[in-house]
């Protein structure tokens, strides 16, 4: 089975009805015990220093690679810097296939390029349709995790975030990652109840700092929604799978995912939301709207490459939850 | 004897109140100078000798700062920067409500404080061109000192660049084009209040109250005063104001108790 590499969460399901096998690239690269050095080699092969970090990470986890020969790359509803990352890896052999969600969500526009992709990946609507069945329990138990995550307070923020985030591409076996989930599940039965005392939602993108969960509970506070991670494991489950990738709110306008956040802040009870952005981002910008239209603290914390929070983001991140106190 | 130490990127301020808060003694040191001569390296984190500092006894230690992660004064109740700042703010000048602003070696601090609660707060973050220390560059290169260069506010002459160091050679562009000291000096002046006014005007006050090393000077306070069209406020005592918050949780706290009791 060859492996595809994906730049953000795509249909899924496509990927897994023609046999092969989805391979999130941002999770190989952040995972990898040397992501700096995956930034570096980026960066001498001509990446410039004020370019996002992920893209770069990116970059050279498909460049090292010796399975991924083939990338799909999403041009719209993600960034731009994506468009120059395909074509630095077209440079360097690697095929590339675009897929674009349209801004305004438009449904027949989506089809279309779903049409395309099951075109391009020689496979059809009918088994689309039996992994989308396939995937649907399965995306109903990590909706569960999430869920005893705010609600019985049982799940930490990064199990919340780790499992969520997974979704993207199932780890590329979304059997035997059905089996740690299942695990998961019923070892979190017998689980004690969190007891912090400040309860945080995050928004954005999923941070390049590898520690910031566990310091925050560190400090007594708990992250008990992740915004974009649960998107990514889209916890709508409906019948259509192109309506599936329209109420998936990240590759749209930020006004849609304001109403998702909002309604999470007031389900969940949330004292305090964490806005990560990435240096060099233009989802930086959005950072104003967010401070408009959402009615709880928000503390602002940029990442720029892979490693721990660095003093001076602690200091804020202090700070930040005193003031919440 | 209460002692607040506030360990900052380019000096330490120590001040010492009897446990009325009398502000018995103060000082500021470099740094370096003063891990090395009344710091000691423990088992546990760092000891001060206060012995050495001449300051008598103490009975209680809090600590702020720069060095609040990486340093473990032993012994000291620790504290997060800016509540400290906004402490130290709210007992120097008796205010309830007012934005401050505080300037420091490496750092840009703005709190919105609303009935003696920190609300919100922006920090420079990946950049400290809006720093004293970036005055001090500026200061050198015009071989002037931080004193005189913090004169001057009329007339500054362009400064656009975004890097603090390539500020100082675009700083030697304008001094070759025969600019003087005091519209080199103001224009070094406006670029900090180029950089810090986005978040000063996000977290806005009728009031401004302005601390940190910076405030020492008068041509900062100034060029807000002008463009923001808002009353700023520098206490007695602004490079202390960290150090004095400190010593105003460690009162607040045996206020509280006391009243318990």
């Amino acid at each position: 089975m060859s492996r595809i590499g994906i730049t953000t969460t795509v249909p899924i399901e496509i990927i897994l009805a023609s046999g092969q096998v989805p391979v999130d690239l941002n999770n190989i690269f952040i995972t990898d015990k040397e992501a700096s050095k995956l930034v570096e080699a980026a960066e001498d092969a001509g990446y410039p220093r004020n370019i996002c970090g992920w893209i770069k990470g990116l970059y050279s986890t498909v460049v090292n690679s010796n399975d991924i020969d083939k990338v799909i790359a999403v041009t719209q509803g993600d960034c731009s810097n994506t468009h120059a990352l395909m074509e630095t890896l077209e440079l360097a052999g690697v095929q590339t296939l675009p897929f674009a969600y349209p801004f305004d969500r438009d449904y027949d526009l989506l089809k279309l390029q779903m049409d395309k992709l099951i075109a391009a990946l020689g496979t059809d609507w009918e088994a689309v349709g039996k992994v989308t069945n396939r995937l649907k329990s399965l995306r109903q138990k990590v909706a569960e995790i999430d869920r005893l995550t705010w609600q019985e307070n049982t799940v930490s923020g990064f199990d919340n975030h780790l499992f969520q985030v997974s979704c993207s591409d199932f780890d590329g076996d979304a059997d035997s990652f059905e089996q740690r989930v299942d695990e998961f599940l019923a070892k979190t039965q017998a689980a004690a109840e969190f007891n912090e005392n400040i309860r945080l939602g995050f928004i954005g993108v999923p941070p390049i700092f590898t520690d910031l969960y566990t310091y925050f509970e560190q400090m007594g506070a708990r992250v008990v929604f992740n915004e974009v991670q649960r998107q990514f494991a889209m916890p709508n489950v409906v019948e259509d799978l192109v309506e599936q990738y329209r109420l998936y709110t990240y590759p749209y306008g930020v006004f849609g995912r304001i109403q998702d956040i909002q309604a999470e802040i007031e389900k969940r009870n949330i004292d305090g939301i964490i806005h990560y952005v990435q240096s060099f981002c233009f989802r930086q910008i959005e950072d104003m709207i967010f401070r408009e239209k959402l009615d709880v603290p928000i503390l602002t914390i940029e990442g720029d490459k892979p490693g721990r929070v660095d003093a001076r983001t602690k200091l804020r991140i202090d700070s930040f939850l005193e003031m919440l106190k | 004897m209460l002692c607040g130490i506030d360990l900052g990127s380019r000096s330490v301020k120590l001040v010492i109140t009897d446990t009325a808060g009398k502000i018995e003694f103060t000082n500021v040191f470099e740094t370096v100078r003063f891990y090395r001569e009344y710091g000691k390296r423990h088992q546990d984190g760092l000891v001060v000798d206060f012995e050495a500092l001449g300051v008598g006894q103490i009975s209680e230690v809090i600590a702020t700062g720069y060095g609040r992660n990486t340093i473990d004064i032993v012994g000291a109740t620790v504290i997060p920067e800016l509540k400290a700042h906004a402490l130290g703010a709210i007992w120097q000048t008796g205010l309830t409500d007012f934005t401050l602003l505080d300037l420091g070696g490496q750092d840009s601090k703005v709190i919105k404080v609303r009935k003696r609660k920190m609300v919100d707060f922006a920090t420079n973050d990946k950049c400290a061109a809006s720093t004293g220390r970036y005055l001090e560059n500026m200061a050198s290169v015009l071989d002037i000192s931080l004193e005189e260069l913090s004169r001057y506010s009329d007339n500054p002459v362009e400064l656009n660049s975004t890097c603090a160091i390539f500020g100082e050679s675009e700083l030697i562009g304008r001094i070759v084009e025969g600019y003087g000291i005091p519209e080199l000096s103001a224009g070094v002046n406006y670029t900090i209040y180029k950089r810090i006014k986005p978040m000063l005007t996000s977290l806005i006050s009728d009031t401004i109250v302005f601390t940190g090393g910076v405030a020492l000077g008068q041509a900062i306070r100034r060029l807000i005063e002008q463009e923001l069209k808002r009353e700023v406020v520098v206490p007695q005592h602004p490079q202390l104001n960290g150090a004095i918050g400190c010593v105003a949780h460690a009162l607040e706290k045996r206020e509280q108790n006391a009243a318990r009791n």
